[in-house]
């Protein structure tokens, strides 16, 4: 039997082999590739202020996922918002779409007005791109596609939306102002609607109307005497006077922010008494630079708008780091529902068979129960035959004590609403 | 030096309908957008460019045509194809009024909706080939001479016996009618219609400024002004929108802009074309 001397200089060089593959770093695990998502918002033009927030709402949802461990059934992959911007125009979102979808995007988000969201819809059907729509109310959006599936012309929807659309929100209106009166016990006889005259006053004002004639409640609208105004209005003490010559007992307006800062102004010093301002739902009446102008004019005025759940402190943390990183803007509609809409498509990524089949991510969206919004939902987030969710809600909101606060309906309340309006 | 640039041009037009086939399809968007934006500016330049009456209401035919081809293929089933060659329909309410106008995608091709977005960029092209094709013809007749003597000098022309204003009018006519072309083109490309896009300023002024920067009143201008403009706007925005600079490419975009206007204040065509003379 023979052994090899186990000298010093062969010892060394042993253990310095061994200790060089102990010491040496794992093989790294291959990092799964990033999801690529084409956040399509309005961030220029005269839609920047929300189009903006909707953007770095969704990007605190990309950040919160990927620090949260990515997909974790698709090993820990993360996700990756690529920016696009529509200017504001319509045409643009379909440029975007296209640019975004070319550079590897496997899901569309966005984009804020129906026009520009409308155009990104062809481009979801043409290229077989499934889009969640965070924010856009025209009805028609998936309504179309939806009749395209079912009368044989598209084969898949690949267009989805998680916020309500301009008939519900028509629909919530009435019924909250209906549930409020009767909570408040009172039967207005004469409430006079007022509204911008852009496209977006004019669906409102559309959209509630047609909800009121299709709910019969027992409060009355003047349906025959509702006063538009020019938006951006240079003036409106014209409109107010018919508004004081109808006697109304509540105001009901659809306001943008500048017609606001005029229309409030102008009831206080023409003197029209009344039970209260409850609006069905419009910008200008609840954001903080709006607050800050108006002041006592916009205290107790209510609005029905889609609104965080501020009850959830987990939306209260995420209001508090939206506030520092948009320098000091408040945690709205806007930043919500794009924030929400990142985590249902990762819930969706979660659940999906393959990724890599667009036909696969429409499934598992088909069967999406998401329950952990930071919005104020009816229920969980699902999707209907339409790809609406209908519980995709709005809450009503009062000032109160120079705040925001949602009063309606009761499990969505932190605190009683105060109507009518106590006399000065 | 003339013979290479028509050789040139010929070459690059006869490369353009391969371009679907080697690039992806968000150069196929940007061409067929190109394409559309030169068509337009092309029959404005008819009335503006050639009569030498400014025109800064375009849009209105666009949206005239847009909503017309939208409303008939919608709610009649008339396929867009005949759309396009319109009736004035002033129905507000049918049309959907202030609040828009949505068009179901179907991707049938009869309702000029195409599951191949290739297939619009074919017909931009053919549309603005065509009215290039009208406007050059039209230079050498007698009705395109009489437009630039009405331009150069109204009064002058209507002494020597020609009806300014009958030929005015026709020139109207014949660049609403393309531009109304355009409209159905715009309605189904995009499939949602919003008064204020269709309507409004903004779309006049992007017509008009494709003529003005390539060339008013010359046959190429239009066209050479959308190949500047449209490719400016998109890597202005590729380039400076990405980070958190909201707005930075519109600042980018409206300097070059200032820089064409300044550097080639007749257009880009005459200058090119000077250049090929020598």
């Amino acid at each position: 039997m023979t052994s090899s001397p186990l000298t010093r200089r062969t010892f060394l060089k042993a253990t310095l082999a061994g200790g060089a593959i102990a010491g040496a770093p794992r093989p790294l695990r291959a990092q799964p590739k990033p999801f690529r998502i084409a956040a399509v918002h309005p961030v220029t033009g005269p839609l920047a202020e929300p189009g903006q927030a909707c953007r770095l709402g969704a990007q605190l949802a990309v950040e919160a996922v990927n620090a949260g461990g990515g997909i974790k059934s698709k090993g820990g992959m993360p996700l990756e918002l690529l920016l696009g911007d529509t200017q504001s125009k319509p045409e643009n979102g379909r440029i975007e779409a296209e640019r975004l979808v070319n550079q590897g995007a496997q899901m569309l988000l966005g984009s804020f007005d129906s026009g520009s969201t409308a155009a990104m819809v062809s481009v979801a059907q043409q290229k077989r791109v499934p889009f969640l729509i965070d924010i856009a109310a025209a009805d028609p959006i998936t309504a179309n596609v939806a009749r395209s599936v079912k009368e044989g012309q598209q084969k898949v929807q690949y267009v989805y939306r998680n916020f309500p659309t301009g008939s519900t929100f028509g629909r919530k209106a009435v019924q909250y102002f209906t549930e409020i009166f009767a909570e408040a016990k009172v039967t207005p006889k004469r409430v006079a609607l007022m509204h911008c005259n852009d496209l977006f006053g004019v669906n409102q004002s559309r959209g509630f109307l047609a909800a009121y004639k299709a709910a019969k409640p027992p409060w009355t609208l003047l349906e025959d005497d509702v006063i538009p105004w020019p938006e951006p209005p240079s003036d409106l003490s014209t409109e107010v006077a018919r508004l004081k010559a109808l006697k109304p007992d509540v105001i009901s307006p659809i306001t943008r922010p500048a017609s606001a800062l005029l229309l409030l102004p102008e009831i206080r010093k023409q003197r029209i008494e009344s039970l209260g301002i409850v609006g069905p739902g419009s910008p200008g009446l609840y954001e903080a630079g709006q607050i800050a102008a108006l002041k006592e004019d916009l205290e107790y005025v209510m609005a029905s708008n889609p609104w965080p759940n501020f009850r959830s402190p987990k939306t209260q943390r995420l209001a508090e780091d939206y506030q520092k990183r948009s320098g000091g803007r408040l945690f709205d509609t806007n930043s919500g529902y794009s924030y929400d809409a990142v985590f249902v498509i990762a819930d969706v990524l979660e659940r999906a068979a393959k990724l890599d089949d667009p036909d696969a991510i429409v499934e598992a969206i088909q069967k999406t129960s998401y329950t952990a919004g930071l919005m104020q939902y009816g229920g969980p987030v699902h999707f209907n035959e339409i790809g609406d969710n209908p519980n995709a809600i709005p809450t009503m909101i009062q000032i109160l004590k120079a705040k925001p606060v949602a009063v309606w309906p009761k499990d969505a309340a932190l605190q009683k609403f105060v109507f009518p309006r106590p006399k000065a | 030096m003339r013979r290479v640039a028509i050789a040139a041009a010929v070459a690059l037009l006869a490369m353009l309908p391969l371009v679907p086939s080697v690039f992806g399809s968000y150069a196929v968007t940007l061409f067929t957008l190109i394409f559309f934006y030169g068509f337009l500016g092309q029959a404005w330049n008819i009335v503006g460019g050639y009569a030498g009456q400014l025109s800064a209401g375009h849009a209105a035919f666009l949206g005239i045509g847009a909503y017309t081809a939208a409303l008939l293929s919608v709610e009649r089933g008339v396929t867009p194809w005949l759309g396009m060659c319109r009736i004035i329909v002033s129905n507000t309410e049918a049309l959907g009024g202030a609040v828009g106008y949505y068009i179901t995608f179907t991707g049938d091709p009869r309702q000029f909706q195409f599951q191949d977005a290739r297939a619009y960029y074919y017909v931009a092209l053919v549309m603005m080939l065509a009215v290039t094709g009208i406007v050059a013809w039209l230079e050498r007749r007698r009705f395109g001479v009489y437009l630039s003597a009405i331009r150069e000098d109204e009064s002058a022309c209507e002494a020597l016996g020609v009806n300014t204003f009958r030929y005015k009018m026709l020139a109207m006519m014949l660049s609403s009618f393309l531009t109304g072309i355009g409209g159905a083109f715009y309605a189904f490309y995009l499939f949602s219609l919003q008064p204020a896009s269709v309507f409004g300023i903004p779309l006049s002024v992007e017509i008009i400024i494709r003529a003005i920067v390539g060339g008013a009143g010359t046959v190429l201008g239009p066209i050479l002004g959308s190949f500047i403009l449209s490719p400016l706007a998109e890597l202005a925005r590729y380039y400076f929108a990405q980070g958190g600079w909201h707005g930075a490419h519109l600042v980018v975009y409206g300097l070059l802009l200032i820089a064409v206007v300044l550097f080639l204040p007749e257009g880009a065509y005459p200058r090119l074309a000077r250049l090929f003379r020598r």
